[in-house]
Parts: C-alpha cells; structure tokens; sequence
C-alpha cells in the first residue's frame, strides 16, 4: 500500500521531467513552474494551456464542472483564490487577472481599489475588493512589486480570468514561487481542485511525505500517528481525515467509531471529491468506471474490516400477527397528522429491552486490547438505503424513549438521510444496528455488521403464510424471517439465541412490554 | 481523554454579544468595525431592530431594488451595508446571527463564499433538527422551499463575516416596498415576495431558536458572552464605517433619475 504511494510520486516526478524537457524544446512553455501564458492561465485554475500541458498526468480539469449534486451542504468542487495570480516571466510587467472566487462564479462586480498606480504593493497586500453573489471579497497580491496599470474602475463587471491590472513585478520573487507559497495557497492547492493539486504536489513532494493536506497532517499530529505510516483511500493515495480518524481507532489512540465518514464534515473541509455515478447514455454496451465517493467508501472499509471479523448467523421466524393488530391500533388512535405509525419503533423498543436482558449484544470489542466494552446506551442503528448510498444513522439511548419518541426521531432522521443532511453525531455511536431489508423485498439476508459493534439484525419482508396450530388447523399468520449476524468472539449461539427468544416473545406478545415497563 | 473532551478544550474562543431591538445601523457599524479591527471571533445575535428599515447589499441601487415611492412617502429608512448580497426589510420580527471569524478559526474551513455558506448551514441544521425541513437553498435558508434566511458575506485578508437576517415574523406591507431583485435563485423565480417567503415563528419559539443558536455555536466554538457596555468603550468611535444611511436627498434624486428614465424609455 505504502508502494502505491511512492509509486505513484515516482510517476509524478517522471511526468515532470518530461514536462521540463518538452518546455526546453518548445517555446510556449518556460522553464519555471509557472507558465507564462498571458492573461488566462494561472495556478489553481483551469485553463487550456494548463489542461494541454498537463494532459499525461490524467488531472481532470475543473472545465468539466462538478455536477450539482442536488444536495444542500455537500461541496462543489472550485478552485479558489483571493490571491490575484498571476504568471511570471522572470521580471518585467505581469497581467493579474481575478482568479476564481467560488464554483459557478464567472464574474465580480470591482466595489474599490485599495490602490492606485505607482504604488508600492507588498506581498500579500489588499489590492482591490470584489463583490459576487453575497459576498464582498479582498484582493489580495501574490508579489510584492508596482502598480502600473489599473484596468478596471468601481462598478465594472470583471469576468474570471480578466486582467484586473498590471504591476512591475521584481526579479527574485520568480524563484521563491513555491517555496514561499503562502498558506492560503496550500490549502486552496490542496483541497479541492484538480489543477491545483498541482501546486499541493510540488509541496508535497518537497516534504517527501504522503499527500495530505495541513488540516489532516494537523490531525495526524494531534494523535501522534506518523502520517506516512497512513494507508490513503484519496485520490493519488491522497491521506484524508477519515484514514487518520480510523489509523487512530485501530491503534487504540480514539474511541470514536470512525467508520463512517460524513459528506457534511468533509465537504468543507475539501478532502474529498463527489460526484454522481454518470447516467445512462444510451449506449449499454459500453462499459462505466464509477469514482468511489462518500458512503460508498465509507462502506467499502467497513465492509473490509467487517470481513475479517469471524461472524455467525441465527436465523428465526416471528409470528407478527400480533403487531401488525398493535400497529393498526396506533394508528387507529393517532391524532397528529404528522406522526404515521410503522412497524419499526415497534421493533426497535423491543430491541432494547431485550438488549437490557442480554446486555452483550451491544458491546463493542477492541482487537488491539482485546477488550469487550458492554454499551450503556441502546444507541440502535437503522441501515438507510439512500440515494447516496448505505447510511446508518441511529437513535441514541433507545431504552428512555417511549415508541412514540421513537417513531418521531426514526422519521427526522430518515427525513435527513434522504436529504444528505446527516451530521456527524447522527451516524456515529452506535452500539448495534437494524437493517430493514424486508422494506425492499427478500425473505431475509446475511448481514455484516458494522464495526466495532458486535451484532447486527437484518428483518425480512412480512409474508402471510400458512400455519398449524395445535388441532392441526391451519390459519393465515404474518411470518417476518430475522437473521441475527454476531461476532463469534464475543457471542456464542446460545447467547444470541436466547436474546433472540426474548425479543421475539416481545413481539408476538406485546402485552410483556407491560410487565417489564418501569 | 475521549475525543469530545479533547475537542473541547482545542476549541477556539468566541466571544458573544446578545442584543435585543439594537438599531441594524448600529450592529451593522459594530459589526464591520470587529472585522476589520479585531483579531477575535465573535458572534452577535440581535434579536429584532427597532424601526422597519430596508438594508440593501454593498452596491445595491435603490430605483432597481426599492418602490422608492412608497419608500420616501412612509419614510422608511434604508441603509446600504459593506456586506454584499440582496435587500431586507428588517424590523423587530427579524433576528440577526453574525459570525465574525479570524480564517483559521474553523479547522479545514476555506475562508470563501461557498464553503463559509455550507458551514454556516451545518451548524443551523443542528439548531432546526425536528422544527422543519431545513435547507440552504441557492444561499438562502429555507424550510421547504420558502425563504425565512438571507445571507450575506464579506471576506477580508485574514477574516469573514457570515451574517443573517432570521425572519421570525413580518409584515406583509413592509415586503411591498421591495422589488423583485433582477437576479433571483432559481427557486424563487417568478414567485412573488409573500410566495417565497415564510415565518419562522411558525415552526420554532424566538428563545428556543437564540438558545439552540448559541448551543450550535458552542460545538464549534468555546462562547464566552460579552456585555455591551464593555464592548463599546473598546470601540475606536472614529473609525470609518462603509455602512451608511442613506439621505433623503439620495433617495429622493434616485426616484428623479428612475422617473426620468422611464418617460425617456416611453418617448422613444
């Protein structure tokens, strides 16, 4: 894994080489890092020149825009920048255009100049400020040097990519390019956009370390973990804040359950790219690459680390003739319009008190420690297919609420799942989790569980199917078929099937609620 | 230490300013002076204004934005504030949210218009969980598809500020001095001001919505609540503030000009 990575810096630098080579051949390109193109190239954004000259190392520009993801919080990808770029011969009068300011934005209204011409410009100085959308935005200057041509005046409308002004940029600053790089380029060059990755490669590899960027190495710090000892599962084996978050959990370092990251956290954070699996295209021969993205790689690892967990499956039928009459009843005597009744808050209250007669369904067990940590809370996880992907949001501390709560909490989150408005709190902390696959169809299925929990309860579709009673008369009986997934290190069959019977005599006999309500 | 306990501490300082029925003239001078002169962050909530006022973004145009008639008839006051974005009608129905925040103050946080907005609708989704279907919608926040939010941003070298105007309630009549701005979101075109909009206090109390608010803010944040009184001694009173009243004069010769355009459009 750790080759990977070097393998793939490896082939970074030899494309650069090449890159070198051709711009010693050929004149378009100089020799610096920085190719002096006019008025429509420059770093961190994408542009032809940039999209040519970088075409053998596969970076996919932002010309091809993100696809609105219909989603509210989730990120768009952009290159941005308040620094005026610019390009940079090695000295002499350098055009800055405005530089990208926010996805989908293509121009700004100038609002004032802080300068004038002939002034003297530090780096890093307040050169103009901008107004797109909702938001007044400082210029600020890349280079120290003097102003020698104001373009614009206040009230025009200045495209993305226009020369906002001209300024005599002094020699030495050429060479300092990236290695004075200031923070905000690193962290515009590193999140988001492709192109900029770029700039974020150069000072990645300068530190000859792991591409991260300085949120993450943060991180990294901040548990103590050595970043290049970090398996990436971003783009170029790029180290994002989940890998870190779940190198932490493994080592015993956090106990936070990392294993599902969260659109909403990362988005803004930039570490990751989103996109939607390309639609249909009529032509069904040809075959789709789809990028791992957000709940799918949050399920991909896991599913990879559930995979190395020994588990059984207990399976059992539970006669639900007498929730389907509880379910109806509800319903029956509900008043409030926006609470509908379903057989699920049902479920998941019998759940937890069975769960508080075999407590060590809801653990969670640590391999590095070898330590089984029995959960005081029910916090009770229901899977939710998604547009977006698997999602398992829970209900937190499930034995204090009344089934009614817990109809009303149950909706809200799948109100949220359905909308990607999840946070972090919603899907993290579960101790066990419920998957109503029968929802969708299926007799029942083998579920995995979900890591560090220790079970999981897959509930198959109700069927009407015939059955005996005692004088040998048959009558129709809803039948919901349960297949109980348990970590065989922790929980032995007996265990499971006696937690099994418990909860099933909650459910075919709801009236032993009663007996056991406090 | 567990995670929560860590984050608690590691959390940067904000400082917080709760007002009621302050002028907006007077947060919006406060506001933009913290900005620029402060190096902390802070949080402002003024809950509701004083006197119906229209504030209009940095370069709003009164005759494109404004019934200047109605407007200067009833003496309404409008500012134009150094923030961008559209024009409100503000008045004690209207609670105000600012964040002022040094760029570094929210781990990972891009101090651009996007990824501020985004943050900002995170952390009021944790405030409207179970109140409504809470969105951020082409910038606005919306319940559904109704607008009770407007947002607007300024993004300095080192800083931003984030603020919002809450429309807990309002006045239809006040709504009517406002023109359909040229440029809408998708989602509010061709529907009218009274369409698109709703009452917040049709899906949330006034004190819950401070008090969930500031617990929202207290996860990114360690808030400390600061008094006015305080605040204002520290103020540097000859600081020159970008937000301004506009005069009459002004409002009166941009009503002229619009007229004069308009029997000039017809005689052609």
């Amino acid at each position: 894994m750790m080759s990977r990575g070097i393998w793939q810096q490896k082939c970074r630098n030899a494309i650069r080489r090449w890159l070198r080579s051709c711009a010693a051949q050929t004149s378009p390109l100089s020799p610096s890092p920085v190719v002096s193109l006019g008025n429509s190239s420059y770093i961190g954004f994408s542009s032809q020149p940039i999209v040519s000259r970088y075409a053998m190392a596969s970076f996919s520009m932002v010309n091809d825009k993100l696809m609105d993801l219909n989603i509210p919080y989730s990120i768009k990808r952009s290159c941005f920048s308040s620094h005026a770029l610019l390009d940079l011969p090695a000295s002499g009068i350098v055009s800055i255009p405005l530089a990208q300011t926010g996805e989908g934005i293509a121009e700004c209204e100038l609002l004032k100049w802080f300068v004038k011409e002939g002034d003297q410009v530090e780096e890093f100085q307040p050169l103009c400020e901008v107004q797109s959308d909702k938001a007044t935005i400082e210029i600020t200057s890349r280079y120290k040097g003097t102003v020698s041509q104001i373009i614009y005046v206040p009230g025009d409308i200045v495209k993305v990519g226009e020369t906002l002004l001209k300024m005599v940029v002094e020699e030495s600053q050429g060479s300092n390019l990236t290695s004075n790089a200031p923070d905000d380029m690193k962290s515009m060059g590193a999140e988001v956009c492709d192109s900029s990755i770029q700039s974020s490669d150069l000072r990645n590899s300068n530190t000859g370390g792991v591409l991260a960027t300085p949120a993450v190495r943060n991180l990294a710090k901040q548990y103590g973990v050595d970043i290049n000892h970090i398996l990436g599962t971003g783009q170029d084996g790029r180290v994002l804040k989940e890998d870190v978050l779940t190198h932490a959990v493994q080592k015993g370092l956090c106990k936070e359950p990392s294993s599902l990251s969260v659109n909403s956290v990362e988005h803004f954070q930039g570490e990751e790219k989103y996109s939607h699996t390309l639609a249909a295209d009529g032509w069904q021969y040809e075959d789709k690459t789809v990028p791992i993205r957000g709940f799918q790689r949050a399920m991909i690892k896991s599913m990879t680390l559930a995979a190395k967990i020994p588990h059984f499956h207990y399976v059992e039928e539970i006669n639900c003739d007498a929730l389907v009459k509880l379910k109806a009843s509800f319903q029956e005597e509900n008043r409030d319009p926006e609470v509908k009744h379903t057989f699920l808050p049902f479920m998941i209250k019998t759940l937890s008190m069975a769960l508080s007669k075999y407590p060590l369904l809801n653990s969670c067990f640590n391999e590095e420690l070898q330590e089984i940590t029995v959960k005081g809370s029910h916090n009770i996880g229901i899977a939710m297919a998604t547009p977006h992907g698997l999602v398992v949001p829970n209900i937190k501390r499930v034995q204090s609420l009344s089934i009614l709560e817990i109809t009303k909490e149950l909706a809200q989150l799948q109100q949220l799942a359905l909308a990607n408005n999840l946070c972090p709190e919603d899907i993290s902390g579960g101790t066990i989790t419920l998957s109503n696959i029968g929802a969708i169809g299926g007799k029942f299925g083998s579920p995995l569980l979900n890591p560090p929990e220790v079970s999981i309860i897959a509930i198959g579709r109700l069927q009407k199917v015939p059955q005996f009673v005692d004088d040998e008369n048959m009558y129709p009986a809803s039948i919901m078929t349960v297949n109980i997934g348990a970590d065989h290190r922790v929980l032995d069959g007996a265990t499971v099937a006696r937690f099994c019977n418990e909860w099933k005599l909650y459910i075919e006999k709801p009236e032993q609620l009663m007996l056991h309500m406090k | 230490m567990t995670i929560s306990q860590t984050r608690n501490v590691g959390l940067p300082l904000m400082k917080l300013v709760r007002w009621k029925g302050v002028p907006i003239l007077q947060q919006l001078h406060l506001e933009e002076q913290l900005l620029r002169t402060s190096s902390e962050n802070w949080c402002i909530i003024n809950d509701g204004t004083n006197d119906p006022t229209i504030v209009m973004g940095i370069s709003g145009k009164p005759a494109q934005l404004l019934k200047l008639d109605s407007v200067l008839n009833d003496r309404i006051p409008v500012i134009r504030r150094y923030t961008g974005g559209g024009t409100v009608v503000v008045d004690c129905g209207t609670v105000f949210v600012t964040f002022i925040c040094n760029k570094d103050a929210v781990p990972g946080l891009q101090p651009y218009p996007q990824p501020i907005m985004s943050w900002s609708s995170l952390l009021y989704a944790l405030v409207f969980r179970g109140f409504g279907d809470f969105s951020l919608r082409e910038n606005d926040y919306v319940f559904g598809n109704h607008k009770f939010g407007g947002n607007a941003q300024s993004i300095t070298k080192n800083r931003w500020i984030h603020h919002t105007s809450f429309l807990w309630d309002y006045e239809a009549r006040n709504m009517a001095y406002l023109k359909l701005p040229a440029r809408a979101p998708e989602y509010r075109v061709a529907r009218d001001h009274l369409e698109f909009i709703c009452r917040m206090k049709d899906y949330m109390p006034r004190s819950v919505f401070v008090d969930r608010t500031i617990k929202a803010v207290e996860t990114h944040f360690s808030v400390r609540p600061v008094e006015l009184e305080a605040m204002e001694t520290n103020l540097n009173s000859k600081f020159p503030h970008s937000t301004k009243l506009l005069t009459e004069q002004e409002l009166e010769a941009a009503a002229f000009e619009s007229h004069f355009e308009k029997a000039l459009s017809h005689s052609l």
